[in-house]
């Protein structure tokens, strides 16, 4: 093998008590093409985020060509040898692609205070050409391109320097196959020049194809870094996923047969951009999980059987006959729902503790139309302890706790007011083991008293050890539907995945 | 491409858009007071208000691309106009241009610095350092009305107010396009987080921003004080008024901004404003009307060029 | 551990016994150091009772911004709404005082349903739509009172008096606060304002609570445009002027964060506007000339406005 030319030492990065890279020791070659791949949330996009200087990494280091390097933002990052063409929309309205292009970097076109312009436009439209992008006018502002082209021009922006080391994060899925061809043929030049690329990408058929090595990430920490020649597909998603084996705290039951009776009725739901054409039917006392990858449509179906999905076509009827159209309804209905993103919608989060279980149950805490303040104290207490929330006080701030504590109070604001459907997505999010027990042993109770739970869930093992019936999503459709059986295997839910 | 297209994605569809507004609203109130509106005489006296508020207007477009507000820009005109005029009595022209200009420079630079260390909305930061501006315009005047000598009036009539205007517009298109601070406010302004990672000083340029602005509005003060050549010192707020005529014009400058010079919308669009103003007065509307057409303009230009996004949390 | 750190980072003027303390200590002190610095005239009895019967308008009408500022919006459009509704109120009063009366709440209840429908269904900014409507009805009070101020009915002066004003205000308060604090809409507008989208999943009806706060500011203004009336017994084209101002300043002055949310007290505005109005009465009584008045206004207002403002680390601030 040829020589290093990027090494990563203990890289380690904490987001609050999220412990989102778990000290990385890695080293990437002259002339490979080096694929990161892992589940949502494993740690891959953080680990190239501290390289290019997105985010700043808690501890260790990064030796690019013998010296070390320490990038405090993208631009900075550029002029030490690495760049990255991120994930999301890099580049900026408002600006005109040279702009766009040259944008932190307007000192080399800047003479006593006054840039210019046209150099700079040159230059930029000298660069596209030699991309061969010539149908890109560099003058023009960037608002007139589409989101392919946009990308292609962030390409640009992130490579006419020569970095030594480029960062490709899940850029393929936004390109068309014009886009893609033009982004590997940057990606193998870059290669062939004896530099190297770090790839991202979900499309496990892609990385094979391209990469010449591939590290698997999971939950933060390396997993293995093995050759994309003595590999499969099935290998790879093997690694990714890695079935938590000691699965004691999941149900143990098999074989309990569901109620017939149908709760909630969801007919040819669509939202636009999230999922079309779903059909779902929720049972009397039964959990019913939805699994999929993260941007498969299955956290907005939640969001729509809740009634807060915008635009949402269909109708969610409840065993009476109810419709759902909004939240304030599903709530009074009986319906709870705890979203993935606990910190904007599921809790208040400058807000006490007190107020967030308290408020769904306001009306029902009022006696003789009036609300006493002794009420709702005793209430959120009562079922604050009942949950064993760790705080100081209902009076505390909700901001102050950690996630798992978070997610208690969301609970116990559906336990205090008694619903009956619960909606569930993602509900052991960045929580740690013994609060996770506590959420199963807690939704097992539920499902034994009549209740129904929806639980949308990233975590595969999470699904096949809680779940009655598991639905399947790809695409914004339902692409494979399993019953409870200790029989399933992992790989059988994966492959309906991806 | 068909022509029309091409043309539509030209830099002068908006000006011909402006323009054509103007021709409609002039030709509108002509037919209704053939009389006491519009002739050329009337038109460049319309001219002459809009060259003004059109000088702040620029200045505010710095702040308001970026996303903030500034409300103190009435207490700063107040504040530099009655300044000019004590300065001009020590140093003739040299102190009504400079003075107003580092004054209003100056609560730019103040106004900036304490949004970004306080880290509060700029609209309120701005309108309780509003609060003391006004108060300094006070002590600055003993209460008493600044009047410009008649010696010094050149600012507020053809050509040099033309002139000065030009200079203003020159210096604000040249910023938003041959130096970093224009590609800079609009990064910032099209996305704070991107544009950070990008290695964008965003305190730095916002600060920048907020100066630019206050320098504008020192040049405001020139010419407000020399077409008005008198200037009463302002409390309670009541310098706010004055915050809303250049704010217009910034609002066109941001509505037109893709599809033509912003600083030409903003000129164009302050001279709209005025022939409404003026078309309303010349229907025989009391004066006062042109608070309601102020009112219903700006709410119009907002709601017109705002898209409102479901689930988007307004405050 | 990391919480822990947290903890002992906070500067003290930002901990919560002390920006709950701090208003009150605040009102105390003024209290005494102007009772000294005027040697007892600012507590004589008819100095109090002229500084009640300059705060009555005050105190209604901010109980309605009060509310809007919970849920994290401003209001700049009262004192215009005031003029408007001081106008209606007068014109009614030649025909009847009741009918005045909720004329002037009809008129105020319309305009905070403009402000409402603006912000909520256009999405338009608060602070925007509010300053524009304020001057667009200021120019209306301008414009209805352009010949001549707007006189009431030769009567309605009557009103006026300590046992009515005071009574009407301490109701309107009253009734409120009950509102406020007993049906849970305290809680619920403190929730929109914390968090608006979490407030939204726990099932507030967030747009129609928005909307009705809006309109009941308005009507709320209404009320205080009535105080207004049988204290002038006319309106003129500055009824109202930069009432908005001081509204602002004393809700601040009182504690209460401008940006809303949990933190807000019932309190903040009795708090807010006798401080308001003890601080200015004893600034005029020392006889300081005004400019200085505002200009320590100002630096109170910007210094109360940094401790009460709940600052969330990397948000962006417009």
């Amino acid at each position: 093998m040829s020589e290093v030319l990027l090494h990563a030492e203990g890289i380690d990065k904490n987001f609050g008590i999220t412990h989102a890279i778990d000290h990385i020791t890695l080293d990437f070659y002259k002339g490979e093409i080096h694929a990161l791949i892992g589940e949502n949330g494993s740690g891959k996009s953080t680990f190239t985020s501290c390289l290019t200087g997105i985010y700043q990494k808690d501890s260790g280091t990064f030796t690019l060509n013998g010296r070390q390097i320490n990038a405090h933002n993208q631009v900075d990052g550029n002029y030490q040898g690495v760049a990255i063409v991120v994930q999301e929309l890099g580049t900026l309205s408002g600006l005109t692609v040279a702009e766009n292009i040259f944008l932190g970097k307007e000192d080399e076109f800047t003479k006593h205070g006054v840039k210019n312009s046209r150099a700079m436009n040159a230059k930029a439209q000298e660069l596209l050409n030699s991309y061969g992008f010539d149908y890109i006018k560099a003058t023009d502002p960037i608002d007139k391109y589409n989101f392919e082209d946009r990308k292609l021009i962030e390409i640009v922006k992130a490579t006419h320097f020569k970095p030594q080391v480029l960062v490709v994060d899940e850029t393929t899925t936004a390109l068309g196959e014009k886009g893609r061809k033009e982004l590997f043929r940057v990606m193998h030049s870059i290669r062939d020049d004896g530099r190297c690329v770090i790839f991202i990408s979900h499309d496990l058929e892609e990385v094979l194809e391209q990469a010449d090595n591939i590290s698997v990430l999971r939950d933060g920490e390396l997993i293995d870094t093995v050759a994309s020649k003595d590999v499969t597909a099935d290998d790879l998603k093997k690694l990714m996923v890695g079935r938590e084996m000691n699965g004691k705290y999941y149900r143990t039951d098999y074989g309990e047969s569901v109620p017939d009776e149908v709760v909630l009725k969801g007919e040819n739901l669509s939202v636009p951009g999230e999922f079309e054409g779903l059909n779902i039917e929720l049972h009397k006392g039964e959990i019913l999980g939805i699994g999929g990858l993260s941007e498969c449509g299955m956290h907005e179906v939640g969001k729509a059987l809740f009634g807060a999905s915008f635009d949402r076509k269909g109708t969610v009827t409840l065993e009476d006959g109810t419709q759902i159209n909004d939240i304030t309804t599903a709530i009074s209905h009986s319906i709870a729902y705890a979203s993935k993103d606990r910190d904007n919608e599921s809790l208040v989060l400058n807000d006490t503790i007190e107020d967030n279980i308290c408020l769904p149950s306001l009306e029902d805490l009022k006696k003789n139309h009036i609300l006493h303040a002794k009420d709702m104290r005793s209430f959120a207490t009562k079922y604050a302890e009942q949950m064993s929330t760790k705080m100081e006080g209902v009076t505390q701030f909700v901001s102050a706790l950690s996630g798992g504590n978070k997610q208690k109070v969301v609970l116990a604001r559906w336990i205090g007011k008694d619903s009956d459907i619960v909606i569930l997505d993602s509900p052991t999010r960045g929580i740690d083991v013994k609060v996770k027990a506590d959420i199963y042993q807690m939704m097992d109770d539920m499902r034994r008293s009549g209740k129904s739970i929806l639980m949308i869930s990233e975590e595969i093992a999470e699904l096949m050890g809680m779940a009655d019936r598991i639905l399947i999503m790809k695409d914004g459709r339902v692409n494979g539907e399993f019953r409870r059986n200790p029989d399933i295997k992992d790989t059988d839910l994966i492959a309906r995945m991806v | 491409m068909s022509g029309l297209k091409k043309f539509k994605q030209s830099q002068w569809y908006g000006v011909v858009i402006l323009l054509l507004l103007v021709v409609l609203f002039w030709a509108v109130f002509k037919i209704l007071a053939p009389q006491t509106f519009g002739d050329l005489n009337r038109m460049s006296t319309y001219l002459k208000s809009a060259l003004i508020y059109a000088v702040g207007g620029c200045g505010l477009y710095f702040i308001c691309v970026m996303g903030p507000f500034d409300f103190s820009i009435g207490a700063n005109i107040v504040l530099s106009s009655v300044l000019a005029v004590t300065m001009s009595q020590h140093f003739g022209y040299v102190g009504l241009v400079v003075a107003p200009i580092l004054s209003g420079t100056l609560v730019g630079l103040i106004n900036g610095i304490v949004y970004i260390k306080l880290h509060i909305s700029s609209l309120i930061v701005t309108s309780g350092l509003a609060l003391i501006y006004e108060a300094l315009s006070v002590f600055a005047t003993n209460g008493k009305e600044a009047i410009l000598s008649m010696d010094y009036r050149a600012f507020g009539d053809y050509p040099a107010n033309l002139i000065l205007a030009l200079i203003a517009y020159l210096i604000c298109a040249f910023i938003l396009k041959y130096t970093k601070i224009g590609t800079y406010t609009y990064a910032i302004g099209s996305n704070e987080v991107v544009a950070k990672n990008m290695g964008v000083n965003v305190n730095k340029y916002k600060i920048v921003a907020f100066t630019l602005c206050g320098f504008f509005v020192g040049l405001q003060s020139i010419l407000t004080i020399s077409y008005g050549t008198s200037m009463t010192s302002a409390s309670n707020m009541s310098s706010m008024s004055r915050n809303f005529t250049p704010l217009m014009g910034t609002f066109f400058g941001l509505a037109f901004k893709n599809y033509g010079h912003p600083v030409l919308a903003i000129v164009i669009g302050e001279f709209i404003i005025q022939l409404m103003f003026n078309g309303f007065v010349a229907l025989g509307a009391p004066t006062t009307v042109q608070n309601i057409v102020t009112g219903i303009a700006l709410l119009a230009i907002v709601t017109l060029t705002t898209k409102p996004v479901k689930g988007a949390v307004v405050k | 551990m990391a919480e822990k750190k947290k903890e002992t980072n906070i500067p003290i003027y930002q901990k919560p016994w002390f920006t709950t303390a701090m208003p009150i200590i605040a009102f105390v002190f003024i209290c005494v150091l102007f009772a000294i610095l005027t040697q007892g005239r600012l507590f004589a009895g008819g100095n109090i009772k002229l500084l009640l019967s300059q705060s009555y308008m005050l105190l209604i009408a901010s109980t309605g911004v009060f509310m809007v500022m919970s849920m994290g919006g401003l209001d700049f459009s009262q004192g215009s709404m005031l003029g408007v509704c001081s106008v209606v109120i007068c014109f009614l009063s030649k025909y009847n005082i009741v009918l005045a009366v909720l004329g002037g709440v009809a008129a105020g209840g319309c305009i905070g349903f403009l402000n409402g429908w603006f912000n909520v269904k256009r999405k338009i900014t608060s602070f925007i739509v509010t300053i524009c409507m304020m001057y667009l009805f200021r120019g209306v009070v301008a414009y209805a009172t352009t010949k001549s101020p707007v006189y009431g009915a030769a009567d309605i002066t009557k009103y006026n008096n300590i046992q009515f004003t005071l009574t009407y205000t301490v109701i309107i308060l009253l009734v409120a606060f009950l509102i406020f604090q007993y049906t849970g809409l305290g809680s619920r507008l403190k929730a929109i304002g914390a968090g608006e989208t979490a407030a939204r999943y726990a099932g507030i009806r967030v747009d129609r609570t928005k909307i009705l706060v809006y309109v009941a500011a308005g009507c709320i203004t209404g009320l205080a445009a009535f105080i207004n009336s049988v204290k002038v017994g006319s309106v003129t084209s500055t009824a109202g002027n930069q009432l908005e101002t001081q509204i602002m300043i004393a809700l601040v002055l009182g504690g209460m964060p401008v940006n809303g949310g949990a933190k807000v007290r019932f309190y903040n505005i009795i708090l807010g506007v006798m401080t308001y109005k003890i601080l200015t009465a004893g600034l005029v009584m020392l006889g300081i000339s005004t400019q200085m008045q505002q200009l320590l206004l100002g630096i109170i207002f910007l210094v109360e406005v940094a401790i009460f403002s709940d600052r969330k680390t990397g948000m962006i601030v417009k």
